[in-house]
């Protein structure tokens, strides 16, 4: 192992794991090449990472495999991160989409460059290069031509049999890679023993919406909801009533049941010790609604204090 | 003593055995068992039996086998040349266990300790005596942890068979030591000519006795630890010195 002594100590390791097509790196021009660009995400709103094809010509979304406990070997490298990102196709539409609703409140057909804009993300207006983009626009807005110019308003109608037709061709993919949708299905991966025939129609319906709604914003979401004729199900938090609260006091903690105490000779209780002024001014801290000490103790802190 | 098999792949567990004399098919037999390198951090640990017909007892202690630990490496390697020349009436096997396979058995997710370990193969090597057609009468064996509990194991284990299980067994009965010096003589040849399966270059081969507290041992771990990767595989992971020194050393792993 010659290399093992050149090895330099901590170096920050910024390289990837990625499963990507190899559509994703060919490109037809050589001067560019595939770009990772932050864009906002339409469900959060928040900035997350998308690959734009050569050319702009596709985009892509980059998702992370992260587990607790992995890492890598790479080459001759040990990588910390076990992560593995997936570099997966995309409807540039859904990202388009949030800022068309945006504009449409105006009620005004605009051109679809002004629409398209974003301070915080200036990559968004690349998303309008995107060979899909332009022509699919129809599914969101309704188009309007003035003098060889196209203008743009958005619908919401359009955009509902957009999102329907999106959800239908997900169940049929559902079907194909069999995947279990039914109540009572903790995990994708987990395999049944009886046949598939018990999910429900429903259930696919429902599980398909999931899925999309991970790229629509929640207004929108319900709104699909109603269009596909789905009740909207009650969240077992909602239905719970509202947990007690506990009683907080300065009395020592003890196990309701602790009948050892009986059992040494000098079971009388101790008085409390004297506390320093800072555990003072802890006690005095409104500690309602704090999480019980005990909840920080999972198991995954313990391995990581290790 | 042919140690190529295992020295071409010396992370598991591996027996050699010799051939089984005819006499020890036939006449009424008694076994030893003993063993060689448990408290080392580097190297195998290896399990020997020896046996021969209990009306060959007397002539074992004509060929003066003593207790390994009272000889010196070449009255050993004389001793088992005299026993391995004595095939007409005497058999032996052996059972090396590297030190990957005690790093492995001892560190995996379901524990499995030393002495259970120990104790496994030594029901291993009886049983393969066993199946060889050794009319095995008697078995003495050294013992691993309290003996009277070993002892019940063993009885319970090969019933009709006169199990003793005793401390220091080997300096008690012959054929105790004439295992005790098999084991011994082939973890030294093993140690010896330790073939690494790792790249190490030109590898600094003094690394002393291989017990824990021989400073030369001590002073090679230090020098032989990888940050990421620990430890060639000639060390016993599971042993509190390669811990230690691991926990302080080394790029800490979380499982």
């Amino acid at each position: 192992m010659a290399a093992k002594k050149k090895r330099t100590p901590n170096t920050q390791n910024d390289s990837w794991v990625v499963i990507a097509a190899d559509s994703v790196t060919e490109t037809q021009k050589q001067d560019c090449d595939p770009d990772f660009v932050k864009l906002r995400n339409p469900s959060t709103e928040e900035a997350s990472l998308y690959l734009l094809g050569a050319g702009d010509a596709q985009l892509y979304e980059v998702k992370a495999f992260e587990e607790d406990f992995h890492s890598w070997f790479v080459g001759q490298t040990v990588q910390r991160d076990g992560k593995l990102l997936f570099v997966t196709q995309m409807d540039p539409l859904y990202l388009i989409l949030p800022y068309m609703i945006k504009s449409g409140q105006e009620g005004k057909f605009q051109p679809v460059d002004q629409v398209v804009k974003d301070d915080e993300f200036p990559a968004s207006s690349r998303l309008l290069r995107c060979t899909r983009s332009l022509t699919s626009l129809h599914h969101i807005a309704e188009e309007k031509e003035v003098g060889g110019l196209k203008f743009h308003r958005y619908s919401q109608e359009r955009t509902m049999n957009w999102l329907q037709k999106k959800v239908e061709r997900t169940i049929v993919a559902l079907k194909k890679k069999n995947i279990c949708v039914g109540e009572g299905v903790k995990s994708t991966t987990y395999v049944r023993v009886k046949s598939e025939s018990d999910d429900r129609e429903e259930d696919y319906l429902r599980y398909a919406h999931g899925l999309i709604s991970e790229y629509i914003s929640e207004e929108l979401s319900k709104a699909l909801l109603k269009h596909l004729g789905l009740p909207e199900l009650k969240s077992p938090k909602e239905t719970e009533p509202p947990s007690k609260k506990r009683k907080l006091s300065d009395k020592p903690v003890e196990a309701g049941e602790d009948y050892t105490k009986f059992n040494s000779a000098d079971f009388a209780r101790k008085p409390p010790k004297k506390m320093t002024a800072a555990q003072k001014t802890l006690a005095k801290v409104d500690k309602s609604g704090m999480k019980p000490m005990s909840s920080f103790f999972s198991p995954k802190t313990k391995a990581e204090k290790k | 003593m042919d140690l190529k098999q295992f020295e071409a792949d010396n992370s598991g567990s591996f027996r050699l055995a010799s051939r089984i004399p005819d006499v020890c098919r036939t006449e009424d037999c008694c076994l030893g068992v003993d063993e060689a390198g448990r408290g080392p951090v580097l190297g195998p640990m290896v399990y020997g039996i020896c046996f021969c017909p209990v009306s060959k007892k007397e002539e074992l202690k004509d060929l003066k086998v003593a207790d390994s630990k009272t000889l010196n490496e070449a009255e050993r390697e004389n001793l088992f040349q005299k026993l391995d020349e004595a095939q007409s009436y005497v058999g032996w096997a052996l059972q090396i266990l590297s030190p990957n396979m005690i790093s492995t058995s001892m560190l995996q997710r379901t524990k499995y300790n030393l002495n259970a370990l120990s104790h496994d193969t030594a029901i291993g090597l009886i049983q393969y005596a066993l199946d060889s057609g050794v009319q095995l009468k008697e078995v003495f064996v050294d013992t691993v942890g309290p003996a009277e509990k070993y002892e019940e194991k063993l009885s319970q284990r090969f019933p009709g068979i006169q199990v003793t299980v005793r401390p220091k067994a080997d300096s008690l009965f012959p054929v105790v030591s004439a295992a005790s010096i098999c084991a011994k003589v082939a973890r030294d040849r093993v140690v010896k000519g330790w073939n690494f399966a790792e790249d190490l270059g030109e590898i600094d081969a003094d690394y002393g006795s291989g017990y824990p507290n021989d400073p030369k041992t001590k002073e090679w771990l230090l020098k032989y630890l990888d940050p990421v990767f620990g430890y060639p595989q000639f060390v016993r992971f599971s042993w509190s010195t390669a811990q230690t020194l691991m926990d302080s050393k080394a790029v800490p792993v979380h499982w």
